[in-house]
């Protein structure tokens, strides 16, 4: 019976049966840098870093933060000033001392029942 | 200019002479060894230097991005890599079905009529088992049988470990012999 022929990879000496057009290693990197795109061309692409862009982040945080401040600050001035508007109605119901309202009732002319009707109507 | 990877990386960040003095100096030493990476890989000539230019116009292009944090001959391969895989994929898609035969003859076809082949029968018919692989598969088959390089070199260019490099490798020697075996 005929041995079954086999095929094994390492009995072969690798060869590569591949050639070339004749110079074209000598030429391949005197072609290869001719098809470069030109320095300047890759330098247009780069982006210049100007000092107005180096300082622009900066100037936008100082901004935002600017911004927020004016929010804090406009929104604890409404609050402080409506709070300053109670102390202050409270201080006009208080700045008029008893002996006073007592000598303006007095010379006011007023008896009791329309006193009450002008405490009623002020309330 | 003798080739100073160290030297090389500190002319890449001087002046525009210096730069492009220094990139002369990366063709120079990798730009046969990543054609034939290449072509390997896509078989026609043409193919290959197509996608060798393209390789360094990518690589030229982005010397920025190349930070220095692997070897320059890494950081080609893997452009290489990448440009030779979108070219394989993109001519899968545009190559009508109908070509590529159940026999597998087109490639043994196309090499037979290729100028630039000058292997024999048995040498088409390991390209045909070759194109069988799957890419990543008949890239670490070629880069160890064919361009000899190490398992640790490929593990830096595919970025995958010596050892599944090594059993990527077995199987595909596995898989050529029985291609072999069953065309015999």
């Amino acid at each position: 019976m005929e041995k079954e022929k086999i095929y094994k990879i390492d009995e072969h000496e690798p060869r590569r049966p591949f050639n070339v057009p004749e110079g074209y290693f000598d030429n391949l990197t005197q072609n290869i840098m001719a098809s470069l795109p030109q320095q300047e061309s890759i330098y247009s692409t780069r982006i210049t870093v100007t000092p107005w862009m180096r300082i622009r982040p900066y100037l936008y945080a100082a901004a935002a933060f600017t911004g927020i401040f004016f929010c804090i600050k406009a929104a604890v001035g409404i609050s402080s000033r409506n709070s300053a508007t109670d102390t202050a109605h409270a201080e006009e119901t208080t700045i008029y001392s008893d002996e006073y309202i007592d000598s303006f009732l007095e010379t006011a002319m007023i008896d009791d029942c329309t006193l009450y009707y002008t405490l009623v109507d002020v309330n | 200019m003798a080739y100073d990877e160290h030297r090389i990386l500190e002319m890449l960040h001087e002046d525009d002479i210096s730069r492009r003095r220094a990139f002369e100096s990366i063709v120079r030493n990798f730009s046969e060894q990543l054609y034939w990476q290449i072509r390997h890989m896509v078989l026609s000539h043409d193919d290959a230097n197509d996608i060798l230019q393209n390789t360094f116009i990518k690589a030229w292009t982005n010397l920025d991005s190349f930070m220095g944090y692997s070897r320059i001959s890494t950081w080609l391969y893997r452009i290489a890599i990448n440009e030779t895989l979108t070219f394989l994929n993109r001519q899968r898609a545009t190559i009508p079905l109908e070509t590529d035969d159940d026999d597998g003859l087109s490639i043994a076809d196309r090499l037979e009529s290729d100028p630039y082949f000058d292997g024999d029968l048995t040498e088409r018919q390991l390209q045909e088992a070759i194109a069988t692989l799957p890419d990543k598969q008949r890239l670490v088959f070629n880069m160890k049988y064919f361009n000899e390089m190490k398992y640790e070199e490929i593990s830096e260019a595919l970025g995958t470990s010596v050892g599944a490099l090594k059993a990527s490798f077995h199987i595909a020697v596995k898989k050529i012999e029985e291609y072999f075996n069953n065309v015999d």
